[in-house]
Order: C-alpha cells, then structure tokens, then sequence
C-alpha cells in the first residue's frame, strides 16, 4: 500500500516535471514568432524605439505602408510577385525532373546506373554555392543573370540531384504490377503515365512542395545571382537589405512571406514525417 | 601494381579493338569511314542521314570554333585588351569555359562514333541471319519504348552537366589559374599550377585565417550537430512520454519554428542579440550596466560563438525531432516490455536499447547534418550581418566557415580572389568527401546491413 503510494507520488512528479519543461520548450519556440509578429505591428517601425522586447506604441500603418509603398528600398509588391514566378516555375519543371529521374532510377536497369547513382551523392558534397564563380561566369554568358529565368533554370536543373526521396518511395511500388502491364503490351510511356503517376499522386505533392518552399525562402541564389537591379529583387534580398529603422517593415514583409510555408507545413506534417522516414530508411 | 595492371587492360582494349576490326562486318568499317555509311548499307536510310548530318554538323563546329576553343582551353587567350586603345583582345574566362564545353563535345562525338560503328556491325549481323531490320519509325518507336530511361533521364542529365557539372569543372580548373578581380578580362589570367594552393600555406595572413577557422569550423560542425541530434532526439523522448497528453499541441510549437524561413529567423535574431537589443535590455535590467555583452559584435569571439550555437540548435531541432519521431515510431515495442521484465532503469533502456537503434537507423542523415553544418553558410552570414573582418583574420570573422571564407574571397569584399576561393572549395570538397566517405564505411548502418531486419 505504502509502496504504490510512493510510486504514485513519482509519477506524478516525473509527469509535473515533463509539462514544465514541455511549457518552457514551447515559449522558446513560440516566442521569438510571437515577437516578430508583435514587431510587424510596431508604431514607429525602428528596433531602437522599443522597451525591451516590446514595442512602445502600436499601429497596423506598417502593413499598409508594406504594400502600398514603391520605394527602391522597400518595393514589396514586385519583390512578392517576382518570388512567387521564380518558385511557382521551379516547383513546376523542378517536380518533373525528379520524379523522371526518381522513376528512371528505380524501375529500370542499365549500364551507367549505378556510376551516376555514386556521381549524384557526390555532385550532393559539392554544392551548388561552392561554384559561385563558375555560376556567375556561366549565367551571364548564358544572359541569364541578372534574370528571374536564371533562377528557375538553376533551382530546375539543380533539382534532380536530390531524387532519393523519391526513388525510396518508387522502390516500395511492387515490380509485378508492372511486369503485368507489359505483358498485356503497355508501353513503358504507358505505364508511367497511366500506372504510376496515379499511384504516386501523394509523393508528386510532396516533391512540389517541396521545390516549391526552397525558391520561395531561398537567399543565396538570388544574392549571388540578381545583381543590382531592385525590380529583380525577390522577398528574401530585399528583406535582408532593409536596414534598422525598418525593423517593423522587415518583420511584416517576413510574417506575410512566412505565413504560407506555415500552413502547408501544418497541413502537411504527416507527409513531412513519412517524407523524411523514406529519406531515412533507404540507402 | 595498379599502373601495371591499368597498362594490362589498356592493352588488353586495344587487343580487343584490333579484334573487332579484324571480325566486324563490312557495315561497320563503312560506318568507320563516315558516321551513317554502314546504316546506308543496311538499307537503313533515315537512320543513315542522321547520322551523316551529325558527323557534318560535328565538322562544322571543330572546323568553325571547336578547335580554337580547345587549344584556347591550354592557351587562355595570347592578346591582352586595350578598352583605351578600342584593342578587344581574347577573354580568357570565355575562353575557359569555351575550352570545357569543347572537350565535352569531343567527348561526346567519340562515344556517338562508336555507337555508330557498334549499331552498323549490330544490324548487318542481324540482316546476315536473314530477320526483319527496323524501319526508322520502328527504330524510333524502340528508342522510345525499350530504352525509355534514356528519354526519360535526357533533360534531366543534360540540365544537371550544363548547371552542376560544367561549374563544377571550372571551379576546379580556375583554381589552378591567377583569375581575380585584379587579373580579369581584358587582361589575359594564366595557368599558374598550385600556386594559389601554396599562398594558402605560406602566406602568413592566409595561413592564419585558415587555421583558426579550420578549427572553429571542425569544431562548429561537431557541436552544433549534436546538439542538434541530441535535442532533437530527447524532445521527441519527452513528447513520446506515456503522461504527456496532447503530444499534437506540443508538437505544433517545434513545427512552426521548422516552418519559418532560415534567413528570417536568423535576422530576426540578429535583432535580438544586438548590442541595444531586447536581450541586451534584460540583461542590463536585471544585472546593471556592467554586465552589457556585445554579443555579435566586430571582435566578438566566443559569445558571438555561443549565439550561432544556439540559433542554430533553435533553428535545426524542430527537423531533428521530426526525425526522431519518425524513426521511433517504427521501434519494436517489445523490446522495452523485456527490459521492463529484466528490470531495466529508464536511462539503461536509454543508453542501449534507444540510442543505438535510433542511430543505426539515422546515420547516413547523421553524415549528411554534419556535412550540412560544416558548410553551414546562413549562421555566420545572417547573425553577423555580411561581411566583417575580425582582428587576426583576413577577409573574416570569428564565426565565419571556411565556405564563408570562400564567399567572401570570392564575391564578398572590394577584391575579387576567383582562384584562391576555388581553391578553398577544392579544400572543403576533399575534406567533406573524404570524411563523408570514411564516415559511411564504418558506419554501423553499412556494416551490418540487416542488424533489425
């Protein structure tokens, strides 16, 4: 009797314990969201008018002055537009070369599969931004820097290289289905479009959502490769460009362009485990 | 040993090509003549003039530009630009990248000409035996259907060479060239062999530079990846726990940090840790003016260390978490229930029941977060604010990685070093190649394979 009562009590002090801790991990994370979104609806919109974490006086001209306002500085309108052409563009062609080269790498068999397989993973350890140079040389020889079309031919093009996900989840689709396909003479075009894009609609989502997030939040590549021109500016330059009396327009721009990656985030948690789970399990 | 035997199967290439031009059909010397010739002879006519047309548009382009671009490639240009004078001179960087894209089209056109000569002996051995030989649409139709990987994987191949490959190629190759903002077109760079790997590792103020941020760079990696793994993987643990209810809300919290973009997160802290900043603020309000730390400042090092650290852990922990989750969840319940029975403590079960599973089951992302962090641009970028030179760096700062280093040699300040930052590269992709590689091979997960299966 005593003895249950003892082990009552701790589980009572061990569950105590777990929900303090649980609470103070929670405003750690939820505080600094919390400030920005507090600092986007800031009176006088400078970091060096506040009392400690807070504001001294609050208004909503911020968010007016944010779209209506057509300053080389603070330009919000064209910058939202031109990020959501760059990611919307990429995330299409983008989808498309993975999931071809996903499939290609799963379904078939051929010679040089396996070499481009340990070529891939090791294009993956020299990334992208340690090519600066090259990529600036390229760009403007191509006449696409300077250009939001360079972006997307970039974040497309560089996008297959990071198929793994997706052959892991092509890899489960059971190779009979198939087998039973060609034997009632489809075509192997047949049997993509009509096979196995029906069956991987969940992953095709994921992978656009995917390459849609990346543009959409991306910094580098638009640093390296939008020079001076402010009407080719996307969301992220821009933002990092404001300076410390704009604080207040810095946080909306950034609670408005974050608003979306986090609603898909919360619809899509489920996929993103699994999504992740897959990355994780295969080779 | 290797040479001997590299030199044995050269010969044994050219034995066996002596062999097929000795057994080949009469299509296939045709077709050595001229790409389509053979074709031709096996009444394959549309096949033929493609080809014909392939190796005449070949022609055309050596004869046109190709064979200046490939000796351009060792040459990089012998006229220096005069813009005073209105002299256009030979742009060497054009020239590089001209030079590449010749050799891989040199490349390409051998391998085309021995799919030629390959097809041509194919076909007229198969017409030897008497069966039916494909019309053009027919062979057409078998492109498409039998070699589908090949229509598939063409756009996605050709994009990855022009847009990963082809960098990747000049990066490497201008690090063997003086190509900086000081020496850049119309003024001829030049092939200097290593010397820029030799400034780097004599140069005192490089030296210096790259020691100190080698160390903070291993160093960063090592910690900010366990704590991120750690975090990640004890948050998972607590939420998991039998007395926490509504694991869904707590979970939410996590997940909404994962979903704010890196960059904004990481000004937004750059606010807040600066020097008249809200956490300034606190600290003064309750410990006086002395107390005031210049958390990111100029010469800032270990503080400013501290910062990234923890900006870090705040930034990755939400995805460690999801990870853990994930991998949890696939956890054989039944082996706790045994370890109950056993007696068994919650931090034994920890210790050698959890830890191990969990990192056998995430190990290759494991390598591939500590690869992440060691080239971990946004931190140091973001928090410091761009580009800032510490005292006793050069070009850097205390926070700064080398593939910061690299950025700012390369684009970040009024000189332009192109050679020394791909040099730099050079560095860092040995370093993570060979690390991720040892790493992979001794990795529990590639050794025994089939441990939980």
């Amino acid at each position: 009797m005593k003895r249950s009562k003892g082990i009552r009590a701790k589980r009572m002090l061990d569950s105590a314990w777990s929900y303090l801790l649980l609470l103070a991990i929670a405003f750690v994370f939820f505080f600094p969201c919390f400030w920005l979104i507090l600092s986007s609806f800031s009176a006088t919109g400078s970091i060096y008018d506040y009392v400690g974490f807070f504001p001294k006086a609050y208004s909503s001209s911020t968010w007016i002055e944010l779209f209506t306002k057509r300053t080389p500085s603070c330009n919000y309108g064209i910058w939202l537009g031109n990020t959501l052409y760059v990611a919307v563009l990429s995330s299409i062609v983008s989808t498309i070369l993975v999931i071809l080269t996903a499939y290609t790498m799963s379904r078939f068999r051929f010679k040089s599969r396996k070499s481009m397989m340990q070529l891939t993973l090791l294009f993956g350890i020299f990334p992208n931004f340690m090519n600066m140079t090259a990529l600036f040389v390229i760009m403007t020889q191509l006449h696409l820097f300077n250009n939001l079309n360079g972006l997307i031919v970039l974040y497309s093009c560089s996008a297959p290289i990071g198929y793994l996900t997706q052959k892991g989840f092509f890899d489960t689709i059971p190779n009979s289905i198939y087998d039973a396909a060609r034997i009632d003479g489809a075509t192997n075009f047949q049997v993509f479009v009509k096979m196995t894009l029906p069956l991987s609609k969940a992953m095709i989502v994921y992978t656009a959502l995917t390459s849609f997030t990346f543009p959409w939040s991306d910094f580098i590549l638009p640093q390296m490769l939008l020079g001076g021109n402010k009407d080719n500016y996307t969301v992220a330059i821009g933002l990092n460009e404001m300076t410390d009396d704009m604080f207040s327009l810095f946080a909306a721009g950034s609670v408005f362009i974050a608003v979306p990656i986090v609603a898909l985030y919360f619809g899509l948690a489920k996929f993103l485990v699994n999504g992740v789970a897959a990355g994780a399990v295969k080779e | 040993m290797g040479a001997e035997s590299r030199s044995q199967r050269a010969g044994g290439l050219w034995k066996s090509v002596q062999r097929f031009f000795k057994t080949c059909t009469l299509s296939a010397k045709y077709s050595m003549l001229w790409m389509g010739l053979g074709q031709f002879r096996n009444g394959q006519i549309g096949k033929g003039v493609l080809l014909l047309l392939t190796e005449i548009g070949f022609i055309v382009y050596f004869a046109s530009v190709g064979v200046r671009d490939l000796i351009g490639l060792f040459t990089l240009g012998t006229r220096a630009g005069d813009p005073i004078l209105g002299i256009a001179g030979d742009n060497s960087i054009t020239m590089l990248i001209r030079g590449v894209l010749s050799v891989l089209l040199a490349v390409c056109f051998v391998f085309l000409y021995w799919q030629n000569v390959r097809d041509a002996n194919k076909i007229a051995l198969r017409r030897r035996e008497g069966r039916q030989v494909n019309t053009f649409l027919q062979s057409l139709r078998a492109l498409a259907d039998e070699r589908f990987y090949v229509v598939t994987l063409a756009l996605p191949v050709a994009g990855v060479v022009v847009f990963n490959v082809l960098p990747i190629i000049f990066t490497v190759l201008t690090a063997f060239t003086n190509y900086s903002s000081q020496i850049a077109p119309p003024k001829l760079v030049r092939w200097i062999g290593f010397g820029n790997f030799v400034t780097l590792f004599t140069v005192t103020s490089y030296i210096r530079t790259i020691g100190k941020i080698f160390v903070w760079n291993c160093l960063w990696a090592v910690l900010a990846t366990s704590l991120s793994y750690f975090g990640g993987l004890s948050l998972a643990l607590l939420i998991n726990k039998n007395c926490v209810k509504g694991k869904r809300f707590w979970r939410a919290f996590p997940i909404l940090a994962y979903a704010v973009p890196g960059f904004i997160t990481m000004i937004g802290f750059r606010y807040m840790f600066s020097g008249m900043g809200p956490i300034n603020w606190l600290i003064v309000k309750l410990m006086g003016e002395f107390a005031r730390v210049d958390f990111l400042g100029i010469n800032a090092v270990w503080a400013a260390r501290a910062v990234c650290l923890l900006v870090n852990t705040w930034v990755t922990v939400p995805a460690s978490m999801l990870l853990s989750t994930s991998v949890l969840s696939n956890m054989n319940r039944d082996m706790y229930e045994a370890a109950d029975l056993d007696g068994a403590s919650g931090i034994q079960q920890f210790a050698y029941l959890t830890l191990p599973f969990v990192f056998f089951a995430t190990t290759p992302i494991l390598i591939a977060q500590l690869i992440g962090n060691f080239n971990n641009f946004g931190i140091s970028f973001f928090l410091r604010g761009g580009l800032i030179n510490s005292r006793e760096y050069f070009n850097a700062n205390s926070t700064d990685l080398l593939i910061n280093w690299l950025y700012n040699l390369a684009l970040g300040g009024s000189n332009n070093y192109y050679g020394l930052a791909s040099a730099v590269s050079i560095l860092i992709f040995l370093l993570t190649g060979t690390f991720s590689l040892l790493a992979y091979i001794a990795s529990p997960s590639y050794r025994r394979e089939d441990t939980y299966k």
